[in-house]
C-alpha cells in the first residue's frame, strides 16, 4: 500500500514537473483603458445680496463661488465648457428685467507643469460661455462667479431664487 | 425687506458624474440594419437620480436613436450600462453620445453632461 502511494506521488511530480516544462507559457495580463471624464461639484454657491437689486457670488458680499472640478484619465481627450446663469432656472415673479454677468476661471490643477497655461488658453466662447481644452491628465478646479441685477434697481421680489451652471465634457 | 430673502444658487454636496469610453465604438446588433454601442454612466451624485442619453452630431443636433430607457434611475454610487442602437444610415453622422444629469430638484444647481465621441 505504501509502495503504490509512493508510486502514485512519484507520478504525480513526475508529470507537474514535465507539464511544466514542456507548457511554458507566457502568461498574458491584458488590460483596456477606456478613458473618462468626471465632473464633480466640489463647492456649493449661493448669492449674497449686496443691496436691494444685486444677487452676486462674491465673498465679499455675502454670497459663495462654485467650484467645479473635471478629472480626466486621457491627455487632450476632452474639452470642457461652463455655461454661467443667464436666466434664473427658478424664482418669483419678476418686476423687471434682470441683467446677468458672470465668468468661469482655472482656480486649481493637480498639475501645475502641463495645466499652467489653462486658463490663459481658454476659449471664450460667448458672454457666458467659456471652453477649456484638458492637455494633461489630472484634476482641474474651475470657480464661476454670477451676478444677477434687477432693472431699474428695483428690489428682487420676495422669495428663493435659483439658477445653473453647465458644466460639459466633450470629446474631442 | 430684502434681508428677509433667502438666495439660493447651488446647494448639494461634493459628487460626480462619470461616463466612459472616451471613444465608443459601433458594432453590428442582432438586428438587420442597426449598429450598437455601449456606454457605462456611473452616479455619485446624490442630488441626481436620473440621467437622459442622446446621440448628436458634430453639430450637437440630436440623432434618432433607441436605448431601452432613454432616461433612466441610476442610484447614487452605482451604474448602468447603455445600449445604444441606431440605423446604420445615421451611423456616419452620429459623432456624440452623451449622458446628461436630469435635475429635479430645483435647489441643485451644477447641471453636468458628458459626452463620448464616434471616432473612425
Amino acid at each position: 500500500m505504501i509502495k503504490e502511494l509512493t508510486l502514485v506521488g512519484i507520478v504525480a511530480i513526475t508529470t507537474y514537473g514535465g507539464s511544466k516544462s514542456a507548457f511554458a507559457l507566457d502568461v498574458p495580463i491584458s488590460a483596456s483603458v477606456t478613458g473618462s471624464c468626471i465632473i464633480s461639484t466640489e463647492t456649493n454657491g449661493t448669492y449674497g445680496q449686496p443691496n436691494a437689486y444685486t444677487l452676486t457670488t462674491a465673498a465679499a458680499d455675502g454670497g459663495q463661488m462654485p467650484i467645479t472640478r473635471v478629472d480626466v484619465t486621457l491627455a487632450s481627450a476632452y474639452k470642457v465648457k461652463f455655461t454661467v446663469p443667464n436666466d434664473f432656472s427658478s424664482s418669483p415673479s419678476l418686476n423687471d428685467v434682470v441683467t446677468f454677468t458672470g465668468d468661469t476661471e482655472v482656480s486649481a490643477v493637480s498639475d501645475a507643469t502641463n495645466m499652467a497655461d489653462y486658463e490663459t488658453d481658454k476659449v471664450e466662447v460667448s458672454t457666458y460661455v467659456d471652453e477649456y481644452d484638458l492637455s494633461a491628465t489630472g484634476s482641474t478646479w474651475f470657480k464661476h462667479t454670477s451676478v444677477a441685477t434687477n432693472g431699474g434697481s428695483r428690489a428682487f421680489p420676495s422669495g428663493n431664487y435659483t439658477a445653473y451652471v453647465t458644466a460639459e465634457c466633450i470629446a474631442l | 425687506m430684502y434681508r428677509t430673502l433667502i438666495f439660493l444658487l447651488f446647494i448639494g454636496v461634493a459628487n460626480a458624474h462619470q461616463m466612459s469610453p472616451t471613444y465608443p465604438k459601433w458594432s453590428d446588433s442582432y438586428i438587420d440594419d442597426l449598429s450598437v454601442t455601449r456606454v457605462r454612466v456611473f452616479n455619485k451624485r446624490e442630488d441626481v437620480e436620473y440621467y437622459e442619453i442622446g446621440v448628436f452630431d458634430k453639430d450637437m443636433r440630436p440623432i434618432p436613436f433607441v436605448t431601452q430607457y432613454d432616461l433612466r434611475g441610476i442610484k447614487y454610487n452605482n451604474y448602468a450600462m447603455f445600449d445604444v442602437y441606431i440605423n446604420k444610415k445615421y451611423k456616419q453622422d452620429a459623432v456624440y453620445v452623451c449622458s446628461e444629469s436630469k435635475l429635479l430638484d430645483i435647489k441643485v444647481a451644477v447641471s453636468s453632461k458628458i459626452c463620448s465621441k464616434f471616432k473612425d
